[in-house]
């Protein structure tokens, strides 16, 4: 069945025309769009999968047979819905203008935040951006997706790190608050050329090899409380539309997302507003697109899921929470069962609702993680009620060097 | 207004090139170090924390208060001479192993300098070996530890095996902090204290040292 078909029935089944079943990316995009048969469990296999493989950090971060494989062994071994390639996305556009990196073992590398490559107004007089695809590590993510796409048979959710976080990192965080508190017009000037000289044209690139209907912008810096609202209206959301309105088509969304903080300014609804607004500030025909609100477990810990659920539904778009990494380390099952039907009952509603599998820390205990995925099934059925996590059943699954053997894709 | 004011104002508003420039007046009016730091530096950068308490400062406020404190005390901490350079204690601080990001840790250096504690701030990325071998140099009396990601977390149960193989543990009180830390991960871990912000971190390194 052609993508595009499977789009078309996922859609139709959300809203009610339910003729067969569906496999898990259907069941995503119906989750997306409306109710699906169950609740969609995505996951972000990342370093998760970089430790289950004993690969080394420069090995997972650069060569990209060992990355898909990795990370299609984790989403197969676990049984999830659907998963996408999640490198290092801060990095990639950053790395491939020149900043430094800090490569460590056995975690992702980081921005050597101690030498911004940006430290004068003149410096970015002499940046070059990069060719896409071909820059620093460009080529690395060019080849994923094309791994990705020969292996799944279906296109990946693209990533690519914001305009805004790109300045933060390039120019280091307190230079940049100080940049738009004293001299903005070299933060806008920062701000164009990270958008139309950097990201419009990776976007394109990534579209070009993935043929993906979605592009997710990465804004960890877009953020309370490290960044005020009027600062991320200011010099944030102009440039989101920016890059929106170069790159995205009827059929293919480009949004921004992956900022927090709801709990940290005294209404949620001004973070969850600014959300909102990073996905539609330039995206037409809104019903049509594939936005997912994403609100991480520190927020909705804090604020309750109940609210948010209902900001959801007033502004009919898909909820997305992650499950907390730190619970799926540590456990008990019990409890992570118990968060899960919290989650599907409390966040899931009547429809559009994903939850997120991210950032689980290496050497986490397979069971935990099998845990998650097998209570997210077995109560995640729609209408979802009130399950009683005690009647939880655990499946038999077998250890990962056991599947790996007979059924994992070799990582070298 | 008087420069002291002034001073306070300029930490406070996180102008730091005014900061330094009336620091400097200050001295060459004759104003003791001493007073230019506590009248002045320290008094803009505690009002900057207790509008941050107050919902009425952000973190980038703090920050910028922040930066404008470090620049007053740079030009100020080498003229305390005697009892001037008085302290209240000492505190190693430092990302722990794997992890980059320093912004609380920051922000958690300047509130206890401004409160007479020695900092020795060893950075980010800080591996137990490196704590330990601070703790044995510096003999602080508290070590404080931060990790902002779900990740790098467990450096911080490595800092405290290490302190004990070390046999150092009792001799230190250790406390936590970031993004990702509870006060339950801190009581898992046998911490000492957890601090949610800067203000409290500093409540709490006062507590454990007698200064409270």
């Amino acid at each position: 069945m052609s993508v595009q078909t499977k789009l078309l029935k996922a859609m139709t089944y959300s809203k009610g025309l339910r003729v067969g079943t569906l496999d898990g990316y259907e069941r995503l995009i119906a989750g997306i769009y409306g109710r699906p048969d169950r609740v969609p469990v995505i996951l972000q296999p990342y370093t998760y999968a970089m430790g289950m493989h004993g690969l080394s950090a420069k090995k997972f971060f650069t060569e990209a047979k060992p990355f898909i494989n990795a990370s299609r062994n984790m989403a197969a071994y676990f049984g999830v819905d659907f998963w996408s390639p999640v490198f290092d996305f801060y990095n990639i556009e950053l790395d491939a203008l020149g900043q430094k990196l800090i490569w460590r073992e056995s975690s992702e590398p980081d921005v050597d935040t101690r030498e911004p490559l940006i430290t004068t107004e003149d410096d970015l007089k002499h940046l070059k951006p990069p060719v896409p695809g071909r820059s620093g590590r460009m080529p690395y993510v060019v080849e994923a997706y094309e791994r990705y796409v020969d292996i799944m048979g279906l296109p990946p959710m693209g990533y690519c790190c914001s305009p805004f976080t790109m300045a933060v990192l390039i120019r280091g965080y307190v230079n940049f608050l100080r940049d738009m508190r004293r001299n903005p017009s070299f933060a806008h000037r920062l701000m164009e050329f990270l958008t139309m000289e950097v990201v419009v044209p990776w976007v394109d690139k990534i579209v070009e090899v993935t043929n993906t209907s979605i592009v997710v912008m990465s804004d960890a810096w877009a953020s309370a409380p490290n960044m005020t609202t009027p600062m991320v209206r200011e010099f944030c959301l102009p440039y989101v539309e920016k890059v929106i309105k170069a790159t995205n088509s009827a059929m293919r969304t480009v949004m921004d997302s992956g900022s927090w903080g709801e709990k940290d300014v005294k209404d949620p609804r001004e973070i969850l507003d600014v959300k909102m607004e990073m996905m539609t500030r330039g995206n037409g025909f809104r019903s049509l697109r594939p936005f997912f609100l994403l609100v991480w477990n520190e927020d909705y810990e804090a604020v309750g899921i109940q609210p948010i659920r209902a900001y959801a539904e007033a502004n009919k778009v898909c909820l997305m929470l992650n499950v907390r990494p730190n619970l799926i380390e540590e456990g008990p099952v019990p409890r992570i069962v118990e968060t899960v039907v919290k989650l599907l009952s409390e966040g899931a509603g009547n429809d559009r609702f994903v939850l997120l599998i991210n950032l689980v820390p290496i050497g986490t205990p397979v069971e935990h993680a099998h845990a998650v995925v097998a209570a997210a099934k077995q109560f995640g059925s729609y209408p979802i009620g009130s399950p009683d996590p005690s009647t939880f059943r655990m499946p038999e699954f077998k250890p990962f060097e056991d599947w790996l053997v007979k059924e994992g894709m070799p990582v070298d | 207004m008087d420069l002291e004011k002034e001073l306070s104002d300029a930490v406070k508003a996180g102008e730091e090139v005014k900061a330094d420039e009336l620091a400097r007046k200050a001295l060459e009016s004759g104003m003791a170090p001493r007073d230019v730091l506590q009248k002045g530096a320290v008094a803009g950068i505690y009002e900057a924390g207790k509008l941050w308490q107050e919902g009425e400062y952000f973190l980038p406020d703090v920050i910028l208060a922040t930066e404008a404190f470090n620049q007053v005390m740079k030009l100020v901490e080498p003229l305390l001479e005697g009892s001037d350079g008085e302290s209240r204690g000492r505190v190693v601080l430092g990302s722990v192993e794997g992890d980059a990001h320093d912004l609380g840790k920051n922000i958690v250096g300047a509130m206890l300098r401004s409160s007479l504690y020695e900092v020795n701030d060893l950075g980010v990325d800080v591996t137990a070996e490196r704590f330990v071998e601070a703790a044995k140099e510096s003999r602080p009396d508290v070590i404080g530890l931060g990790a902002y990601m779900t990740t790098t977390m467990r450096g911080m149960e490595k800092v405290i095996a290490a302190l004990e193989d070390a046999g150092l543990r009792d001799s230190v009180k250790v406390v936590i902090g970031g993004a990702a830390v509870t006060a339950d991960y801190a009581d898992r871990i046998g911490a000492d204290g957890y601090g949610p912000d800067a203000v409290e971190a500093v409540s709490l390194v006062d507590r454990l040292t007698g200064n409270a």
